[in-house]
Formats: C-alpha cells, sequence, structure tokens
C-alpha cells in the first residue's frame, strides 16, 4: 500500500462589494498547486441603515469576517489547512476559526493592517509575502510548516482573481443555478 | 372670590386635611356663592384629592432596545470531481544506465529576477454552458501555463501563446472544429486538452478516430506531449476488437475510420460503446454526409465532438455542413446558407494561420508578374492551344482527363519558353529581375516543376547574367552532391541563383538567408508553392521576402490563377481566412476540363489531378 500523497490545501478567501450596496464573499480551497477543490460563495449580504449607523466603521470587518467569512469556513466541507486574504478586513476572520489566516501585503505596512493588528514583519511564502494577526503569532510557524510543498513561482495573488471572477458571473445578471 | 385662606379653617384645616387624607371628610356646608359675574363659587371649592399609595416600579415598563439580528447566510457550494490519477510511466530499462541521456522534462523555472509579467492564459466558459455550476468550473480552473509549466503537468516544451489559446478554447468546448493550418500543432493542442480534462475528470473516455497511416503519428506524440495517458490503439481480430470497444477503463482509444466502420456497423445497438468525447482528425473524411463513415461517426454516442481539419473545405460549402453536423451544431440533414455558415464558423471554428500567429516573421510581399508572350512563344502557344482543342474535341466519349491534362502541360511548356525559337517573357523579366538582385547583393531562389526547365534557364541566364551563378538542386541531382550546392550557395557571395524543382526542393530546407523567390511557372496547388516560399520565408528571416509569380496573360496560366483564387476566396468567405494552403486547394478534374469550356465525362467531379507529392519530381519532369 503506497502512503498517502503530501498535500496542503490552501483557503482563498475574497469578498466584493456590489454596486447594490452588498457584499458577496468566496471561499476557494485548492490543491497547493492551485487546483480547485471547493468552491463556496455567500448569498449577496446587505447591511440596513441602522446596522450601518450603529456598526460604524467596524461593520465592514465585522460583515466580511465574522458574517461571510466564518461561515463559508464552517460551511465548507473541504477544511482548507490555511486561510489567505488579500483584504486587510478579512484578517479579522483569524478570532473565529482555529486555523492559520494570512493576509497578502507587500513590504510596505498598510494602515488597514495596523488597524487590524497584522504583525510588522511579513514573511514570504512563494512569490508572495505573507502578515499574519498580532494576537496569532504562532501561526507564522505553522504556515511555513504547512506550505513547504508549494513551488518557489507559486502566485498566491492569482486564485484571488478566479474568487473574483467567479463571485462576479454570480451576480451577474441572469445567472442561473 | 375667596382664596383658600378665606376658609374658616384657615391654611392649618388644610394641612390637616392632607395630612390625614385616609379619613378626610369634606364638610358639604362650604359656603356657596353666586357671584354677579355668573361664576359658580364652587370653583373656588378646594378640590377633592384622593391619594393611594402605589407601591414603587422595579424597572421601567419600556425602554426602546436594539439587537443586532443578521439573517443567517446561505452559501451555494460547488465541488470539484476528482480527476483521473495517472501513475507516472517507469522509464524503459537500459542496460548501459550511465550512457543513457537522462531526460528532463521540465521546463527551466524563470528567473527569479525576471520582471517580465507572467503570462495567463485563463479559461472562459463557452457560451452554451448556462448553468451557474458549469460556468463556475470554468472560471475557477488555474491559467493554463501554471496548470501545464512544471507544477502539475509536465509538458516537454513550452507551447506558443497561441497554442495555450487553442488548448482553453477546445477543453471549454463541446462542439469544436480545429482547423488551423498545417503544421501549428493541432495534434499536440489535442492531446494537452484532452489531457487537462481528464485530470480535470470532466471526461473518462475519449475516442480518437483517425487514418490509418497516422495512427503510429498520433502514438508518437501522445508519447510525447502526455506521457503517462494509458493510449490503447485498436487493432487484432474482430474478437479483440469488440472487446477493446466495450472495454471500460480506456481513457484513450485510438481508431482508424476503415476499422470503425466495420466494427460499429457490426455491434447492435446495446452493443455500442459510449464516450465522453470524440476527436475525428482529418474530419473532412465525413464531408460527404451519405457516406457511411459519416453516418456511423454521427452514430457515436458522445458527450463531446472535436473535429480536426485544416481543409474544412474542399471544394463547396456545404462540405462544413456535414462537419457542423458532427459537432452536433446543426441538426441532422440541416442545410445551412452561406451566412449562417459563416456565424456557425464564428463561434465553434477556430483557425489560425502561420500569417496570424507567427508576427516576428518580417512580411512576405507577393508580385504577381503578368506578362506578355513573346510574338513567336504566342505564335507557337496559340497553334498548340488550338490543335489540342480541335484534338480534345475530336476524342468524344473517350475524352479523359488525362488527354486534357497533357495540353494543359504543353501550353505551360510553352509560356515558360517557346522551344523552337526559345524565345521566352519569363526569361526575360527574370534576366531583368537578376541583374538588381546581384547588384544588391541577394540571393534568389527560383521554382519550376520542369527540371528541364530548370537546365535551359541556368544555361540562358549563364549567357544573360553570368554574375549572377546559377545552381542547380532537383532530383536530378545525385544525392551527395545536394548539399554541396546548398553550402555553395548559402557562402559563396557570388552564388546568387539557386534552381529548384518544387518536389525536391519545396520541404525542408532552411533557406531564410535568400531575400526573393521566384516562381517561374505554377504548380497545381498553391498550398505547394506556398511551401517552396516558406524554405526563404521562415523562422530566422531577418528581411522582408520579395515573392515574384509569372503568369502570361491570356494562357492557361492565367486560367489557372484565376480558379485557384476563386477556391481561395471561397475558403476566406466562410473561415474569414484568406491565406488558406492546403491541398484540397488543387484543381479538379471538373476544373480541368472548365479550363478549355470542356465538361467532364465522368462523374467524380471533385478528383484531384496532378502530381500529388514530392516523388513526383524525382529526376522526371512533373507531367
Amino acid at each position: 500500500m503506497t502512503a498517502p500523497r503530501e498535500t496542503v490545501r490552501l483557503g482563498f478567501l475574497a469578498a466584493i462589494e456590489h454596486p447594490a450596496d452588498c457584499f458577496v464573499g468566496g471561499l476557494l480551497v485548492t490543491n497547493h498547486l492551485g487546483r480547485p477543490l471547493e468552491f463556496q460563495c455567500t448569498t449577496p449580504v446587505r447591511p440596513n441603515a441602522t446596522q450601518k449607523i450603529l456598526y460604524g466603521p467596524t461593520l465592514k470587518p465585522f460583515v466580511l469576517s465574522e458574517l461571510i467569512g466564518k461561515t463559508l469556513f464552517e460551511r465548507s466541507e473541504v477544511k482548507p489547512d490555511l486561510i489567505l486574504v488579500e483584504q486587510p478586513e478579512l484578517l479579522e476572520l483569524r478570532a473565529h476559526v482555529a486555523l492559520p489566516v494570512a493576509c497578502l501585503g507587500d513590504g510596505v505596512q498598510e494602515p488597514a493592517l495596523v488597524t487590524v493588528g497584522a504583525v510588522e514583519e511579513p514573511f514570504a511564502i512563494g512569490k508572495q509575502r505573507l502578515r499574519i494577526h498580532a494576537r496569532h503569532d504562532g501561526d507564522r510557524d505553522a504556515i511555513l510548516q504547512r506550505c513547504h510543498l508549494l513551488p518557489k513561482q507559486a502566485d498566491l495573488r492569482e486564485p484571488f482573481e478566479r474568487v473574483r471572477d467567479a463571485l462576479r458571473e454570480v451576480l451577474a445578471p441572469g445567472a442561473a443555478r | 372670590m375667596n382664596s383658600p385662606t378665606d376658609d374658616p379653617r384657615g391654611a392649618d384645616g388644610l394641612d390637616e386635611i392632607l395630612r390625614d387624607p385616609g379619613c378626610a371628610h369634606v364638610p358639604l356646608e362650604l359656603p356657596a356663592e353666586l357671584h354677579a359675574a355668573g361664576f359658580n363659587a364652587a370653583l373656588k371649592r378646594i378640590p377633592k384629592i384622593e391619594p393611594q399609595a402605589i407601591p414603587l416600579l422595579g424597572r421601567a415598563p419600556f425602554v426602546p432596545a436594539w439587537k443586532p439580528h443578521w439573517p443567517r447566510l446561505k452559501v451555494f457550494r460547488l465541488t470539484f470531481p476528482d480527476g483521473v490519477e495517472f501513475l507516472p510511466t517507469k522509464p524503459e530499462p537500459d542496460a548501459n544506465e550511465d550512457a543513457r541521456p537522462l531526460r528532463s522534462l521540465k521546463p527551466p523555472e524563470p528567473d527569479e529576477g525576471s520582471a517580465a509579467p507572467q503570462r495567463r492564459t485563463r479559461l472562459r466558459p463557452p457560451a452554451d454552458a448556462l448553468s451557474i455550476e458549469d460556468r463556475l468550473f470554468y472560471v475557477l480552473q488555474p491559467p493554463l501555463e501554471s496548470w501545464l509549466a512544471g507544477q502539475e503537468l509536465i509538458m516537454p516544451f513550452e507551447p506558443f501563446p497561441y497554442q495555450y489559446q487553442g488548448i482553453a478554447w477546445l477543453f471549454s468546448r463541446k462542439s469544436a472544429l480545429l482547423a488551423d493550418e498545417m503544421g501549428l500543432g493541432k495534434t499536440m493542442q489535442t492531446i494537452t486538452a484532452c489531457r487537462l480534462l481528464l485530470r480535470a475528470g470532466r471526461v473518462r473516455r475519449i475516442l480518437l478516430i483517425c487514418p490509418k497511416p497516422l495512427i503510429p503519428n498520433w502514438q508518437r506524440e501522445f508519447k510525447q506531449w502526455a506521457e503517462e495517458l494509458p493510449v490503447v490503439t485498436l487493432e487484432g481480430d474482430t474478437a479483440r476488437r469488440k472487446m477493446l470497444w466495450t472495454m471500460p477503463g480506456i481513457p484513450i482509444l485510438i481508431a482508424n475510420y476503415e476499422l470503425m466502420v466495420r466494427d460499429l456497423d457490426a455491434l447492435c445497438e446495446e452493443e455500442r460503446p459510449q464516450f465522453d468525447l470524440v476527436v475525428l482528425d482529418e474530419a473532412q473524411r465525413i464531408k460527404n454526409r451519405d457516406s457511411r463513415t459519416s453516418e456511423i461517426a454521427k452514430a457515436i454516442s458522445r458527450k463531446r465532438s472535436w473535429a480536426l481539419t485544416g481543409t474544412p473545405i474542399e471544394n463547396r460549402p456545404e462540405e462544413m455542413s456535414s462537419l457542423f453536423e458532427f459537432i452536433e451544431v446543426v441538426p441532422p440533414r440541416g442545410t445551412p446558407d452561406l451566412r449562417q455558415l459563416q456565424k456557425l464558423s464564428k463561434e465553434h471554428v477556430l483557425r489560425r494561420t502561420k500569417d496570424l500567429v507567427m508576427t516576428d516573421l518580417p512580411p512576405r510581399l507577393d508580385r504577381d508578374e503578368h506578362l506578355q508572350l513573346n510574338p513567336a512563344q504566342e505564335l507557337a502557344y496559340k497553334t498548340a492551344e488550338k490543335e489540342g482543342i480541335i484534338q480534345l474535341n475530336d476524342l468524344g466519349e473517350s475524352i479523359s482527363i488525362q488527354h486534357v491534362f497533357e495540353l494543359v502541360l504543353r501550353l505551360k511548356q510553352i509560356t515558360n519558353f517557346d522551344p523552337l525559337t526559345g524565345e521566352s517573357a519569363k526569361l526575360d523579366r527574370l534576366a531583368a529581375d537578376m541583374e538588381e538582385v546581384v547588384a544588391s547583393g541577394g540571393k534568389a531562389i527560383l521554382f519550376s516543376q520542369w527540371t528541364r526547365c530548370l537546365d535551359w534557364i541556368r544555361d540562358r541566364m549563364q549567357e544573360r547574367v553570368p554574375e549572377c551563378g546559377s545552381l542547380i538542386y532537383h532530383g536530378g541531382v545525385p544525392t551527395k552532391q545536394r548539399e554541396p550546392i546548398l553550402s555553395k550557395f548559402r557562402e559563396d557571395p557570388d552564388s546568387h541563383l539557386l534552381l529548384m524543382s518544387y518536389g525536391t526542393g519545396a520541404v525542408g530546407l532552411n533557406l531564410q538567408f535568400a531575400g526573393y523567390v521566384f516562381l517561374f511557372d505554377r504548380w497545381w496547388n498553391p498550398a505547394v508553392e506556398d511551401q517552396a516560399i516558406n524554405r526563404a520565408h521562415r523562422i530566422g528571416q531577418k528581411s522582408p521576402v520579395i515573392v515574384t509569380r509569372f503568369i502570361c496573360k491570356d494562357t492557361v496560366e492565367e486560367r489557372i490563377d484565376r480558379v485557384l483564387r476563386e477556391k481561395r476566396e471561397l475558403f476566406a468567405a466562410i473561415l474569414g481566412d484568406s491565406t488558406a494552403s492546403n491541398r484540397s486547394l488543387s484543381l479538379n478534374a471538373s476544373e480541368i476540363f472548365g479550363l478549355f469550356d470542356l465538361k467532364a465525362r465522368h462523374g467524380k467531379g471533385t478528383r484531384q489531378i496532378g502530381p500529388q507529392s514530392e516523388e513526383a519530381d524525382g529526376g522526371k519532369d512533373a507531367a
């Protein structure tokens, strides 16, 4: 009997803001080579006026992380080993899930990342640099340990394009299920 | 009006009442006076107050409150099918391991510092994919470059960008007609698309039908481009073939047209196999929709249908209808008109030509030189034509294509030069052009279909432009002498003209240092002419290539040129391709008869005549 092939599952979480003032999120789980294993997306979330007033600047991180990100992770059947995000607001998801969440970011510390508490020093995986939440600095080692399978030339930004295209496809008028 | 203090008990009395309200007794005999203004003095009376003891409340009865309620989110899920995993093939055992060259199939990794933006070929959902699951399947696939380039699937060579596009196009198509010009890699694109579909779990059983002689080629290409895919070729006796047709678990089955017809015809309805994808190579084999081959191919149960051909139209636009019927975009027996064919072509046909994809090549400048025959040449031509037509008419019903063909050849030879006087309008023009070529230090290649004509040109050119240093390369030249001739032409600055026959010089030679090509006479098929021109106009050529075609006015050459041009235009009208080059553009029997306003006596109007291959040369004249 042959040993199961070593693999790592990457979750690419992204959300887009629809012109109709609502948010839609998607989570693409791929293998370490980028081949899709599962995709999930939410129905559009539209905060009402009261919610906008009362949540204030915390509305977007709340909707994206706690509402959309957490739901998508909980409902996924193919659980990722690591969730990657591009939007700093989504880094808040780490407070609600028990697996590493990292945000793609270049060398410059973005103000939005500071707001959500990303650590100062990014580290490289594939062609990108990642930041993790300051309160979970143990994630760094966990990520480095799991991502050794990733090719050196892996472009971790590319799958986000797919997620956004898929969300646009879902939101397109006449999209039928 | 009296104030309360007017009460006989005074303010103290009121206080007393208020202190003990429970037993208050308000005397009714309080004086009431009626004032002149009519006010009732009762109004002055102290109000009757009956206070009650009420316990204090524990909490407020109403507090405005808001709970952050968010509706439960609905989630749409798409799970991708497991692809077929194939084990990598084991290297063939070799006694001398050390001597065996190491085979590295992985393409080199790009430089780390490389700042060039990475090209990405994304898969797009086809127009006929309606369900969101179908559409998302394509949208969420990785770009082909990362899918193929050394990550998950190993490619022996980096495909060209147009090949990536072709693979992506095929991958997402249920109905596809890939009509790339010969040599652009239809085979490789098809194999790679099949490979990706199998890997993605989109198909599990593929049938590939091709002409029998091409089976080894497909086997070799599968080995090269998809080493890990198990490919089974249909062969053996009837029982074995029947087993192969119906055996599950064969991802790719290759069969030839003849066996497909024979075997599937013999199987009853229930026994007939089902496939996820059927690919027809050289699909023009089913252009006749009444043929058994066409009927059987269309009857195969399948989910996807791809047709491969460089010649989707050979003679009539209707031939496309049969191909469209196979790929199931027109109903059985459907007869789309030209406009509908154009629309279907846009949607379901992918055709690229070398001109489109090899954009880094310098341009090819074509010019047709319409020459007037010299007087003696014209007399000889007219006499031969008149006599020839009379002879043909005298033959009556016994006339054959060969008779007409012989006349055409004789007339073409006279347009080259008059055998009696040696007059030649073409040679006059060639000599003038070569003087310019020699003066500019350039090199030219000249093609003719007759070796004797080439010899004649060499002799005359040595007399008229001796400095052009003519060399001869045709089937009559011994093989050992051929390479030194090419080397001399390449290296000797005094050798400016290479005279070649179409048969020997049209294929396989790299002469990209020559900037001029002369077609002294016309071949029957522009595809062969193109191949000849491509000896000079190919990768590596640094400057534009000037191609001169000699066509004598009011001769059979003009008429042949017109027929070939019309065929190209027909091809272009339907496929939007003006540079078609394929053997189907060759003249057929009806067209040869038509050159002299004669009608073919024996059906088979589409039979091709004339020399078909380079073997026709071989030291003898093409005729």
